[in-house]
This record gives C-alpha cells, sequence and structure tokens, in this order.
C-alpha cells in the first residue's frame, strides 16, 4: 500500500470553549472521492479549513503527500497541491471569468501565455467555454460554483476540496456538477468533498466519513454508512431508515 | 482565437498612448503661453503621480490616502542631496526613489495586516506624523523650508530658469514611464494576483497567492514613482517646505484623478487628470487668491457627480466591455 495522500492525525479545534474539531484522524487514498457529511455544525467546514490551512490546529497535525504541513499556510499548500473551492463563493468579482482562471493558473506557469492557455483548457473542461469574458459578477450562481472549481482545478492540484459546490443547485445542474466531479477524478485528482444531498453524494463517492459533534461517528462505504443505525440517529433521521 | 483578441486589445492600447504621448510632445512647439504650459506641466506630473497611486490603492485596492508622505520623501532627498552634497536631481529622484520604496516596505509591514478604512486611516497619520518630524527637523530646513539655488539653465543640474519646455519634456517622460509600467504590470503574474488580493483576499491565498507580499511589492512600486515625482515637483518649483511637498492634500489630489476616471483602470489616473487639473487651475485662477480651497470644492464636486452618475469612472464610457456586459 502506498501512502495515503492526505491524513489528518489526531486534529483538535478549539474556538473558545467550542470544541470544533476533536481527535479527528481521517486519511483519504489517492485516486479516491471521499465525501465528508454530517449535520449543520458537526465540524466539517472547520475540518476543510484545517486541511486548507486557513488556520492552524489547536492540536494534532496534518500530512499531505508525505509531509507533514500543519504548519504552513493557504498559499504554500495551494503550491504543495491542494485546491478548493469555498461554501459561500468567493469569485474575483471585477475580474472576468478568463482572468478568474489565470490567477490559479499562475501558481504552476509564470509565463502569461501559457497560464492563459491552460486557464482557456480548464474552462473548456468544467463547461463554461462559453463565458470566458464575462464578468464573474454576471455569472449565476451555477455557474460561479463552475468557476471555483475551474479556478481550482487551474491550481493542478493532487487533491480537490470541495465545499458544497452541489448544494442549492436544481437536479440537472448538480447532475452535470456530479459529472464533473467524475471527470476530475478521472484526470487523476482525489476529491475530498463535504455535501448535504444525500441523494447525489452517495452514488458518487468511494467512501464516506460523518462527522457528528466534531468527531468521527462512521466511516465507510456509503451503501454501510446510511444503514448505520448511530448515522440515522444523528444525521439522516429514522424517516430514512425505511428507505435504505 | 481569445489569446489574438486580448493580445490585438493589449497591442492596441499600447499604440493609443504611443500616439498620445506623440501628440502631446508636440502642443508646446505651438501653445507658447507659459501660463497655459505650467498647466500642461501639472496635468502630466499629477496624471502620473494618479497612476503610481492606482497602482498600489486601484489594482490591490489597498486604499493610501498618505501618499504625500513618499511625494515628500521623494522632493526631501533630491533637494537635501543636492543642496548638502552637490548629488545631482537624477540620481537624487532614483535615491528618492529606492528610500521610500523601503520605507513603504518598513510602513507596510505592521499596516498591511489593517482591513478597508482602518488601513487608509493608518496612512493618514502616518504621513501626517512624516509632515511633523519635517517641520521639526532643522537640518532639513525645518518649517522655512530649502530653496535650491539656480545658477543658470542646466540639464545636467536638471534647473531652466526661462523655457518650461524642459520639465514638460520631463512631466510627459514620467507619465510615459507611469502608464508604462502600469501597462506591464497588468499582464503580469503581480498585476493579476493584485486584482485577486482586492477582490477577495482569502480567495487568492486558496489559489496559491501569497498576500502580504503582493502588498508589499505594489507599496514599493507606487511609493517609487510618487517619489521620482515628487524630485521633480521640487526641481520645477525649486522651493520646499513640508507644507508645500507633505501636506495632506497632495495624498487626496494624487487619489482624485485615478476615481474620477476610474479607479484601477489602465486609462483612468490620465482621463482624470486631463480633466481635473486644468479645471482646478482655471478655477482657482478666476476666483484669485483669496479664492483658497474653491479648486477643492469644483473637486468634491466632480467627485460626488461621478460617484452617483458612473461609480466605475469615466473611462467606464470608452469601455466595450461594458456594453457586453449589459448584455
Amino acid at each position: 500500500m502506498t501512502a495515503p495522500l492526505l491524513e489528518t492525525r489526531g486534529v483538535w479545534q478549539r474556538f473558545g470553549g467550542l470544541v470544533a474539531n476533536s481527535d479527528v484522524s481521517i486519511s483519504i487514498g489517492r485516486g479516491e472521492i471521499v465525501g465528508l457529511i454530517g449535520p449543520n455544525g458537526a465540524g466539517k467546514s472547520t475540518l476543510f479549513n484545517l486541511i486548507a490551512g486557513v488556520l492552524p490546529p489547536t492540536q494534532g497535525s496534518i500530512w499531505f503527500d508525505g509531509e507533514d504541513v500543519t504548519a504552513l499556510p493557504a498559499a504554500e499548500r495551494c503550491v504543495r497541491g491542494v485546491g478548493r473551492t469555498f461554501q459561500v463563493v468567493k469569485s474575483f468579482e471585477t475580474m472576468s471569468v478568463i482572468d478568474n482562471v489565470i490567477v490559479g493558473a499562475l501558481v504552476r506557469n509564470t509565463v502569461m501565455r501559457i497560464a492563459r492557455r491552460k486557464a482557456h483548457e480548464v474552462l473548456e473542461f468544467c463547461g463554461l467555454g462559453a463565458r470566458v469574458n464575462v464578468l464573474a459578477s454576471d455569472l449565476v450562481p451555477s455557474e460561479k460554483r463552475r468557476l471555483e472549481v475551474a479556478r481550482a482545478l487551474a491550481t493542478e492540484p493532487k487533491l480537490l476540496l470541495l465545499d458544497e459546490v452541489l448544494t442549492g443547485l436544481t437536479p440537472i445542474e448538480a447532475q452535470t456538477g456530479v459529472e464533473l466531479v467524475r471527470k476530475v477524478r478521472a484526470s487523476g485528482v482525489t476529491v475530498l468533498m463535504v455535501e448535504h444531498v444525500m441523494e447525489i453524494v452517495m452514488p458518487l463517492v468511494d467512501r464516506a466519513i460523518v462527522l457528528d459533534l466534531g468527531k468521527v461517528l462512521v466511516e465507510g462505504k456509503p451503501g454501510d454508512v446510511v444503514r448505520d443505525p448511530k448515522v440515522i440517529t444523528a444525521y439522516l433521521g429514522d424517516r430514512h431508515a425505511v428507505g435504505a | 482565437m481569445m489569446d489574438t483578441d486580448f493580445a490585438n486589445r493589449r497591442r492596441r492600447d499600447l499604440i493609443v498612448a504611443f500616439c498620445l504621448a506623440a501628440i502631446a510632445a508636440i502642443v508646446p512647439l505651438f501653445v507658447k503661453d507659459v501660463y497655459v504650459q505650467n498647466i500642461m506641466v501639472l496635468t502630466l506630473m499629477w496624471g502620473a503621480l494618479s497612476q503610481s497611486w492606482n497602482i498600489l490603492s486601484g489594482y490591490c485596492g489597498q486604499i493610501s490616502l498618505g501618499h504625500a508622505l513618499y511625494f515628500g520623501l521623494g522632493a526631501y532627498t533630491t533637494t537635501l542631496l543636492f543642496t548638502k552634497f552637490g548629488v545631482l536631481p537624477w540620481f537624487g529622484m532614483l535615491g528618492g526613489g529606492v528610500i521610500s520604496a523601503v520605507i513603504a516596505m518598513g510602513l507596510g509591514y505592521p499596516c498591511f495586516r489593517l482591513r478597508g478604512h482602518y488601513f487608509a486611516i493608518a496612512t493618514i497619520v502616518i504621513a501626517e506624523i512624516g509632515l511633523l518630524l519635517f517641520h521639526n527637523w532643522d537640518w532639513a530646513g525645518a518649517a522655512l523650508g530649502i530653496t535650491i539655488p539656480m545658477s543658470g539653465d542646466s540639464w545636467l543640474k536638471f534647473q531652466f530658469a526661462r523655457s518650461k519646455l524642459p520639465y514638460f519634456y520631463f512631466a510627459l517622460a514620467l507619465a510615459c514611464v507611469a502608464w508604462f509600467v502600469t501597462w506591464w504590470l497588468e499582464d503580469s503574474k503581480w498585476g493579476y494576483w493584485w486584482r485577486a488580493v482586492k477582490d477577495n483576499p482569502e480567495a487568492a491565498e486558496s489559489l496559491g497567492v501569497v498576500v502580504f507580499n503582493s502588498k508589499m511589492g505594489a507599496a514599493a512600486v507606487s511609493a517609487f514613482l510618487v517619489a521620482v515625482g515628487g524630485g521633480f515637483y521640487a526641481q520645477f518649483v525649486s522651493y520646499i517646505d513640508p507644507e508645500s511637498v507633505m501636506g495632506f492634500q497632495f495624498s487626496l489630489l494624487m487619489a482624485l484623478p485615478a476615481v474620477l476616471g476610474g479607479i484601477g483602470t489602465l486609462w483612468g489616473p490620465m482621463l482624470g487628470a486631463v480633466i481635473l487639473i486644468p479645471v482646478t487651475e482655471l478655477t482657482r485662477s478666476f476666483i484669485g487668491g483669496s479664492g483658497r480651497g474653491v479648486d477643492l470644492i469644483v473637486y468634491g464636486g466632480l467627485i460626488i457627480a461621478i460617484s452617483l452618475a458612473r461609480p466605475q469612472g469615466l473611462v467606464g464610457l470608452f469601455s466595450p466591455k461594458r456594453k457586453e456586459a449589459v448584455r
């Protein structure tokens, strides 16, 4: 077995008296699509921010690609190969779509012409090829989500963190989103996604990790996870037990 | 195909700028009136200064209302080096630029941790501190200021008693340099990083942008160019005191053309300066010496009008992008 791409070892995060993550140890293998699920306030977003390097954990360490990255800031982790999207989209609103993506592409290519070509390719890949010269502020919400993914992909990540990219989309939009995630994995990128819409996530992921009250409650194959009694009480509710 | 569109737009900007500069260069050969030439020099200088201010405040989004500090540092460095050590102003201007860039980074180190309004307030306070220091620094002339001794027309010493033309051409060159630096940086890693930092620092950080360093870089380039302008201004007026090169109004005068023309745009600062400076100089001369401050009232009025009618600046009137966005 090769070493996992990402590993959190006994990670804690406290905000004053609030414990957002307590002793979280997860590992993500290369080429996996892993879903991170759990009720609101379970600590999913905090864990994401710890992995992306927005804030350092109170305790514990984070290992990426065989290296301890706990002390590295977000920009350095991006250079190492961690790409992310934001739950609340953070487009560069006054910049055009292509310029948004060029910012990401510049991590790997400092020659502008090459960065620009790379950005075009990524936008084509993400289905935004027709919108390159539009201002980011003029995009509709589903396009903004795609732009977030495109921007992150332009940094050529090894691990892509998707924070609720499929939430709040129409079923058709969500379906094209799912196809995009599959395409991303097929291109060799490992995916860790936070998601709420179980019907969409479960068929997509190889493995699911359920967080509750800041702890890992259950992890395993999506089929097993949804049948787990602990998950049903904590998150899904008894109504789901019948269907599953 | 998009690549060529983009490259064409960049090339067109360059050609337009070259043509405008060429036209500007021959205007004073026909317009001999010294008063008008004086206004042209000031217009070009403020255009260049505003263009430089725009790099930090427009592109990188760190609104500075203390750039008078760098303007004054440039003026003082050039003047002091010349009057105390006999260093030619050409080197003085470069030296002032380097000193200002270093100080801008030194000040940026604590200040760039502040966001938005807090950063702007810090810049005002720091510039005021600089002003007070120079007011009380005897070796640098304190409140009395320094007169640059004139010893006849000389390119070497960059002083001319009779003709305004050399100053005009220097101001034109400075404006061209400031414009070209902006043009060049706009399509560089720095240019993209700066705009990303302005729009959303957190997202920028997640894409590998080192936000702090970007701000430092923008501050250094911006302060360097403004200080060269300050050194030029000292030569142009040949007398400086703290109020006349480091007063708060200079910080405002650098910001206003960019705001009027279009903040964070390539053409905005110059366009703003071409409108603002002649208008205010003319009002000042019509109202006369008693109307001190009327020019600033006119400034304020124009800014209010523009922010109500066209918040993105006048340059938006020429931009094809707007039509596209309206759909």
